[in-house]
């Protein structure tokens, strides 16, 4: 039963990751139509903005407590790479999906290497964060408040998303550039402006994932292109575009890599593209997205 | 114009055959893999180049040859080369029945998702089942027999830059004479009238959806007839042969050599090979050049190296019009 | 009167709640030329999908050459004689225009699944292909890549590409739309006399041009709001004032030239 709890806390605590990934993809995605394969590698760049960052201050004497903001800021700098990073994609928008694909390619290679230009190729961890914050009893099993927060700040973030895009104006705008990107220009916005800006949101949300995950498991170059087939998991099951499918398929699939561990350790990523394959096979559109016309 | 083709073709035969004793072990050991990779290449690009399919997975069925490679000379014990090809074909046709089957249904951004989330399941299924594949310490492959020979006077390079090279030279000569012979035949047509323009190739009889399966079947098996051949000379099959990025490097292989031509996927295994082994001498980070390379085509070369006279041509005779007409022209 | 080629009856067709066709009964008989008209949205497109097997009808039954073509889709149609060209103009864009019309002569003659037999080398082929061109005065254009064609023969090879099938039906979408008005006649002329020479025994034309109709129809069937409104022999048609105002608004004035 502790094992249960743990293993089920864990699992949250990957699916709220997998979900800032998985909506700054699903927002590109949605309004571009460009399905970004790099989204790891800001994911991965989040990271270790996190691990500068958090070492730094923590050298520097912050309060471990303070950690939690800090590293979300951190994560979110990587935001400043989403207007420069945009301008280059917006040269392909109208060429064929293979190109956009391949172009985002060549981007995960490029990061990869600056990635390690940067900060080598050694696992890097933020130490003494993690259980800095304690951790709870629940029954036999003690779950990381770290953990936790993660858990809230992604719901709030959730939360937040869902009504910046309902609300307010420019969610609207986003909205209905999503829906017809030539009627949206013709009743006068400026899509390039909301290209932009979308794309620096997605790269911010990956970012963040990134650096809240460094207190507990450490960065690695590899991890950008191991977390791309993971969120590009997510978004399937849940439906390419969708911000509702978003959050149920990163609970899915972190939920099942998490229950498989339990149960069958060889099955965990196995299970996770299993769902994915019958997913695509049974309701391509995914859970949440609407079947193409 | 064929006869063109066809002496392009034997001189390029002919120069790669001449090519060991010049260019000397080094340099040879380096061509090897393009060879594996041209076939492989030559796989993919009958879906992407003339279906219209894009696969992100293609990985998987290099990897699928390259296991067969290893279960057949060190599981089984059997040396014969031949034997080790027509395993890999068959591993691959089998891998690609029901992954094909089920592929074939969707297209475009679908079937690159799809693909690639079964060249992960191939992965994860050959990284974790370690009692079966050897987990992520791969399986070794060992030297086999070309044509009942063993070579036994020849050590392992002398063997590889020698016999194993002309081996796969001829075999990647007439592979890619098999696919030239397919992709020239009604079926090759078909593939790529469904390429553009599904509906109307079905009013016209098209089995489309029968015809991108099929496209599969054969891309695979030359996927992994290609990854035998490179299982080989490096000795082992490795799960990182199937993972995704491996997949992507391949379709940027194609587009590099130029995924509109029949000849554009082996000239990309080779122009790949050699501009890898050139950045990786000038800098440990080669793969931000590599990146920086493949945006450059995907921006401005898009039909790679084997439309680049084409592209050079189109920009000389602008330039030439807008010399020899200093007053920009009325549109007309 | 020998059996009809095709056949319907009283065949419907919902979209949702939207009724597209109700209750059509139809026959198409050898030597006809039928042409289906009607106001925008009558559903006329809708009907040319459910003759050919692409849309399955809601109620009712379609048949061709006696047997049941409910949804049995385009290839199985292509097999059975019956081809089509659509309203909007289709062709491949990379393929040339022999290419193109390959597609549908190798097909037709059952040898498109062949993956090792040589195209270039294939003479019968070659003939056909040129046999058809001819008759399209595709001859010229043969290998450009269609996306270079004009409008006008890009329309052509659309057709010409159908023909290739040696179809005993085939079914024509507004085969002049998007063509100039002065090109209309020629085509619809071409498309005749191909269709005379190729032995096509009927042919089922949605068109919205009065003129063309009533030179090149035998038999006009009514449409409007998915239902039959009229199914009359030419001369008949347009002697119905009552009938020619509720379908096609004004009656042309006879010769005049749009
Ligand atoms: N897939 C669909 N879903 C819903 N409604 C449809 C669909 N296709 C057609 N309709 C509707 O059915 C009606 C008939 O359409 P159809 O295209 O058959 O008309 P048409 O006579 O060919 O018109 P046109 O002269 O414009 O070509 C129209 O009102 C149209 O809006
Ligand atoms: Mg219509």
């Amino acid at each position: 039963m502790a094992a249960l709890i743990e293993v089920l806390a864990a699992g949250l605590f990957h699916a709220a990751v997998l979900f800032l990934v998985a909506a700054g993809l699903q927002l590109v995605f949605g309004v571009q139509r460009i399905l970004n394969l790099a989204c790891g590698s800001f994911y991965a760049l989040g990271a270790y903005l996190g691990v500068t960052a958090g070492g730094l201050a923590l050298g520097a004497g912050l309060s471990p407590l303070l950690a939690l903001p800090l590293l979300v800021l951190a994560g979110a700098a990587v935001a400043a790479l989403g207007p420069p990073v945009e301008r280059l994609l917006r040269l392909v928008y109208d060429r064929d999906e293979s190109f956009q694909l391949l172009l985002t390619f060549a981007l995960v290679l490029m990061f990869q290497d600056l990635i390690r230009m940067g900060w080598g190729s050694q696992p890097q961890q933020v130490e003494g964060v993690y259980l800095a914050y304690g951790q709870v009893q629940l029954g036999a099993a003690r779950i990381p408040v770290w953990n936790l927060l993660v858990l809230a700040a992604a719901i709030a973030i959730a939360g937040g998303l869902g009504l910046f895009l309902q609300r307010t104006d420019f969610g609207r705008i986003l909205r209905a550039t999503a829906e017809n990107r030539r009627m949206a220009a013709s009743l006068g916005v400026d899509t390039g402006r909301v290209y932009a800006a979308v794309f620096t949101l997605g790269t911010a949300l990956g970012g963040i994932g990134g650096a809240l995950v460094v207190p507990a498991a450490a960065a690695v170059p590899e991890k950008a292109v191991e977390l791309v087939v993971e969120a590009f998991a997510v978004v399937v099951i849940g439906g390419l575009g969708s911000m509702p499918g978003a959050l149920a398929g990163a609970a899915i699939v972190g939920l099942l890599r998490a229950g498989a561990l339990l149960v069958w350790p060889e099955l965990e990523l196995l299970a996770v593209y299993a769902v994915v394959v019958a997913v695509l096979l049974l309701r391509p559109a995914g859970l949440f997205g609407r079947p193409a016309a | 114009m064929r006869g063109g083709a066809l002496l392009a073709a034997l001189a390029a035969v002919a120069a790669l055959a001449a090519a060991p004793p010049l260019l000397g072990e080094y340099r040879t050991t380096l061509l090897l893999p393009v060879f594996g990779y041209g076939v492989a290449l030559l796989g993919l690009n009958l879906l992407f180049g003339y279906g219209g399919l894009v696969s992100f997975g293609h990985a998987m069925f290099v990897a699928a040859g390259a296991y067969a490679a290893a279960v057949v000379t060190g599981v089984w014990r059997i040396e014969s080369f031949e034997a080790v090809l027509l395993a890999a074909a068959a591993a691959g046709l089998a891998l690609a029945l029901p992954v094909g089957a089920l592929c074939a249904r969707y297209t475009k951004i679908f079937f690159g998702m799809l693909t690639l989330a079964f060249g992960m399941l191939f992965h994860s299924f050959l990284f974790k089942f370690y009692g079966l594949t050897g987990g992520d310490q791969g399986m070794r492959v060992r030297r086999p027999t070309l044509l009942g020979l063993e070579f036994e006077e020849l050590d392992k390079t002398a063997f590889l830059v020698g016999p194993y090279y002309w081996y796969c030279l001829a075999v990647a000569a007439l592979l890619a004479l098999l696919m030239w012979r397919i992709v020239r035949s009604p079926f090759g047509l078909a593939l790529r009238a469904q390429r553009d323009n599904p509906r109307k190739a079905e009013y016209l009889g098209v089995e489309v959806r029968r015809t991108r399966f099929v496209a599969f079947l054969v891309s695979a098996a030359f996927g992994a007839v290609g990854g035998a051949m490179l299982a080989v000379p490096t000795g082992l099959a490795d799960p990182e042969l199937a993972y995704w990025t491996h997949s992507g490097t391949l379709v940027f292989m194609t587009l590099l050599g130029g995924f509109a031509h029949f000849a554009g996927p082996l000239l990309g295994a080779l122009a790949y090979v050699l501009l890898q082994d050139w950045l990786m001498s000038l800098t440990p980070y080669w793969r931000l050049l590599l990146g920086a390379v493949l945006a450059l085509i995907v921006l401005a070369c898009p039909q790679g190296l084997m439309g680049l006279p084409a592209l050079l041509r189109a920009r000389l005779a602008a330039r030439r019009r807008r010399a020899a007409a200093p007053h920009p022209a009325p549109a007309e | 009167m020998s059996p009809p080629l095709l056949e319907t009856y009283r065949v419907g067709r919902r979209y949702g709640d939207f009724v597209a066709l109700r209750d059509v009964t139809l026959r198409v008989h050898p030597g006809e030329t039928v042409a289906i008209v009607g106001p925008n949205g009558a559903g006329k497109t809708t009907l040319v999908n459910v003759l050919t097997g692409l849309l399955r009808p809601s109620e009712g039954w379609v048949r061709f050459l006696g047997s049941d073509i409910a949804g049995a889709g385009p290839v199985r149609l292509a097999q059975l004689g019956m081809a089509r060209a659509f309203q909007l103009v289709q062709v491949f864009p990379e393929l040339t225009a022999a290419e193109t019309i390959a597609v549908g002569a190798l097909a037709q003659a059952g040898r498109g699944r062949r993956m090792l037999a040589s195209l270039g080398a294939d003479r019968a082929l070659r003939a056909r292909v040129e046999e058809v061109a001819a008759v399209f005065g595709l001859g010229p254009v043969l290998h450009r890549p269609a996306r270079e064609l004009s409008q006008g023969q890009k329309k052509l090879l659309d057709v010409a590409s159908a023909f290739a099938l040696r179809p005993t039906v085939i079914l024509l979408d507004e085969p002049t739309s998007g063509v100039a008005t002065a090109d209309k006649h020629g085509i619809m002329a071409t498309l005749t006399e191909a269709a005379r020479r190729a032995g096509v025994q009927a042919l089922l034309l949605v068109e919205h041009d009065i003129d063309l109709v009533e030179t090149y129809a035998t038999r006009v069937v009514g449409l409007r709001g998915g239902e039959v409104l009229a199914d009359l022999p030419v001369r008949a048609f347009f002697a119905d004032e009552e009938v020619t105002a509720a379908l096609v608004g004004r009656r042309p004035a006879r010769g005049a030239q749009g």
